[in-house]
């Protein structure tokens, strides 16, 4: 039999044909629309269940502990899916969700660090919970069994958006080891606060240390009266005095008593931790998160945990994650089963021994791993007094541009430019005005 | 009667519109130029220019979707806000330094390692390393070198009994400036090179022989032959300059107080961190008219003062 040997005529006609073809597929793939799910989905029926494929999780990097990767396995186990469980850090997973919004490829279930539910609820980019609550909270303790302000900071219009997977709020963490050499008790309010510090500051360490995030100046402006947005007044920062003052108190920290190193711009938040760790600041302003990073780097450091300054009022900044489930997630009753399991109490007390992380139960702060636990009980107390700050902005649908680049202009101003307290607020205020009339 | 001929039949001459498929020789050649230009086109479509063209539709939209028509409020909006006006200030600061920079230290280089010099293989691939690492591994190396509490800078300051720095506070965009030096100037350095070894020796020799002092020959001589090196090295600097994005996001979070706020940095912020993605299509397109301007203009400045001997 002959052989047939191309002709060059013949590979053109291919390579055009084939190029043809490569440009055509996707434009054609593209006219096709989204998949329908197929046998294979993971559509949950009534029971909930699965029959195979993919279910994809969003989550932050700092938070794969091995008490979830035992949830994981039991539900793919319970519903025949393989679990995508896609780590982060918090700013890469918002630009990876948003994207995923605009192309309409959405992750099954997202943790978020709290804020977003709200946004994208009003957004409706966030699939309402309430159905799910109506029918299964009482079995799992929800609402009763989580701290009330969890609830709030995750309804939108009445209903839930999201439930609550961590709580954790500010504390004051310092070296016990050298409040002792200098005969000091932990400071209570903002002027043994200041006294302390200047007896702790010297010898290449400072008494405090502030951090270059602007979240971690929010303690002070709660402790003196501030809340983020009056919905009544509409006014931001109210009262402007009070919040002039704490923002002030900060600056002179590290401009004029020279008890703070100045903050550095940037995007890591764990300075504070490592001079505390390296024995080079006696008081850091932090939560639960930095407890590990002490204890691996620090083993020997004696950390002792105050509850938060009182000036006009006890308050601390209360933070912590969150489980939503994305408007156009195509598996919402396996997502709900999933937030069940892990949020159920014994994962909590797991990722609590093995991590340290607080958790937003009710039964969780009576458990024995916590109250047997020093460091666990002072940041569980802080729970009573700790403050959702921006979660009557939110409701604004300005809390972005507000919160995330107007307000860190005016902490960065104040407190690393030293300019003043009032001349910064005055400019924050009306660009945000400006923003909230927009 | 049937007239009878000889060799294959003769093609029927296709009339009208149809006659741009006639295979005469020269459409076919043309015909095979597309059909190898095809994947890239199909590549470029898909991958730059349908994008663009939804950036330009967007731009136009307004809301968390970008699909509320907005007409022409996102540009009127971006040329009233203080906070564009700032981070383009930033911006054109950052690209001029970086240029300048570049073009002056990388040409200072390649004078130095263009002599017989021993070792300077070894120290032309040391410079070019930076060039070859991600700006990610760059950022995060100069944070905690330049870190003011921990950073190995001022132990080294301290260790020699000087004052400490904080660099990132007191002067950050020059700070910012001085890291992106860091990681480019080995790239223009072996452009430059490359753009020396191209000069025939004949040139200096007669110079020389003729009575002109180093500084002549390189004012006169060197400099002028190396106008396409330096027209390459200054619009793509330019370029990377008014796009720079990893130093704002990696180093100083466009901080203090958008002191570094780089315009890509800020059309990042807007889109995801306001989720405003027709203002950030806006202000992205806005950008790409300033860098074919700039562009525009250096070509026509550059090519003008090339010269030839």
């Amino acid at each position: 039999m002959a052989i047939h040997t191309p002709t060059r005529r013949d590979l053109l006609r291919w390579t055009g044909g084939g190029a043809l073809a490569g440009l055509a597929a996707p434009l054609l793939g593209s006219c096709a629309g989204a998949p329908e799910e197929d046998s294979g989905s993971t559509s949950g029926g009534d029971d909930g269940g699965g029959s195979g494929g993919d279910f994809t999780v969003y989550w932050n990097a700092g938070h794969a502990y091995a008490a979830y990767d035992k949830v994981i396995a039991e539900f793919e186990e319970a519903h025949g899916v393989t679990v995508s469980f896609q780590k982060y850090q918090w700013d890469d997973l918002r630009t990876r969700l948003l994207s995923d919004f605009a192309s309409g490829t959405v992750p099954d279930l997202v943790e978020e660090p709290g804020g977003w539910v709200q946004e994208f609820a009003i957004s409706g980019d966030a699939v309402s919970l309430q159905q799910y609550v109506d029918s299964d909270g009482a079995e799992m303790g929800f609402p009763d069994d989580w701290q009330p302000r969890t609830i709030s900071r995750n309804s939108y219009e009445g209903e839930v958006y999201g439930i609550q997977l961590h709580l954790t709020c500010m504390m004051l963490l310092y070296n016990r080891g050298m409040f002792d050499s200098a005969g000091v008790q932990p400071p209570t309010d903002w002027g043994s606060f200041l006294d302390v510090a200047e007896k702790l500051t010297g010898d290449g360490v400072h008494g405090f240390a502030m951090n270059q995030d602007d979240g971690y100046g929010w303690p002070w402006l709660l402790q003196n009266g501030v809340r983020y947005y009056d919905p009544d007044t509409k006014g931001l920062l109210v009262p402007h005095d009070a919040a002039a003052a704490a923002l002030q108190f900060q600056a002179d920290m590290a401009h004029k008593h020279g008890v703070s190193p100045v903050p550095t711009p940037g995007t890591d938040y764990s300075g504070p931790q490592k001079l505390l760790s390296a024995g080079r600041a006696a008081m850091i302003i932090t939560g639960p998160w930095d407890l590990l990073p002490i204890a691996e780097t620090s083993p020997d450091l004696d950390l002792g945990i105050a509850p938060a300054l009182h000036e006009a009022e006890q308050s601390t900044v209360q933070a912590g994650t969150s489980l939503f489930v994305p408007a156009k997630a195509k598996s919402p009753d396996l997502a709900w089963d999933f937030i069940k399991r892990i949020t159920a109490l014994e994962v909590e007390v797991a990722a609590t021994k093995e991590a340290g992380m607080l958790m937003p139960r009710l039964s969780w702060v009576q458990d024995p791993v916590v109250q047997e636990n020093e460091r666990y009980a002072a940041f569980a107390e802080g729970f009573a007094y700790a403050v959702d700050t921006s979660e009557k902005l939110r409701l604004t649908g300005k809390s972005g541009e507000i919160n995330e680049q107007l307000f860190q202009t005016l902490y960065q101003d104040v407190v690393m430019n030293n300019t003043p307290a009032t001349e910064a607020l005055d400019r924050f205020l009306a660009a945000g005005q400006k923003v909230l009339a927009s | 009667m049937r007239q009878l001929t000889t060799g294959p039949p003769r093609r029927r001459r296709l009339r009208g519109p149809l006659a741009v498929f006639a295979p005469s020789l020269n459409r076919r050649y043309v015909l095979t130029a597309y059909a190898f230009l095809i994947p890239a086109f199909a590549f470029f479509g898909l991958m730059f220019y349908l994008p663009i063209a939804n950036i330009i539709t967007n731009s136009f939209n307004t809301g968390p979707q970008a699909n509320q028509f907005a007409g022409l409020e996102n540009y009127t909006r971006a040329f009233e806000d203080a906070s564009v006006q700032n981070s383009f200030t930033v911006t054109f600061i950052f690209g001029a330094a970086t240029t300048i920079g570049a073009i002056v230290i990388g040409l200072a280089l390649a004078l130095l390692l263009n002599q017989p010099l021993r070792g300077r293989v070894v120290f032309r691939a040391a410079l070019l390393v930076p060039y070859l690492t991600s700006v990610a591994i760059v950022g995060l190396l100069w944070r905690n070198i330049l870190d003011p509490q921990l950073g190995i800078l001022n132990r080294l300051l301290m260790d020699l009994g000087l004052p400490t720095q904080s660099w990132l506070n007191t002067h950050p965009l020059a700070t910012i400036i001085a890291v992106t030096l860091w990681m480019t100037v080995g790239y223009t350095m072996v452009l430059f090179l490359a753009g020396l070894q191209g000069i025939p020796e004949q040139y200096h020799e007669a110079a020389t022989v003729d009575g002109a002092s180093p500084w002549q020959r390189f004012w006169r001589i060197t400099l002028p032959l190396l106008a396409p090196t330096t027209l390459f090295v200054s619009v793509m600097a330019v370029i990377s300059g008014l796009q720079a994005f990893g130093q704002a996001y990696i180093i100083t979070g466009g901080g203090p107080a958008n002191a570094t706020d780089l315009y890509i940095f800020h059309v990042f912020n807007v889109a995801f961190t306001s989720r405003d993605f027709g203002y950030a299509s806006a202000l992205s397109f806005l950008l790409f008219i300033v860098i074919v301007i700039f562009t525009v203009i250096q070509l026509r400045v550059g090519r003008r003062n090339e010269v030839q001997y």
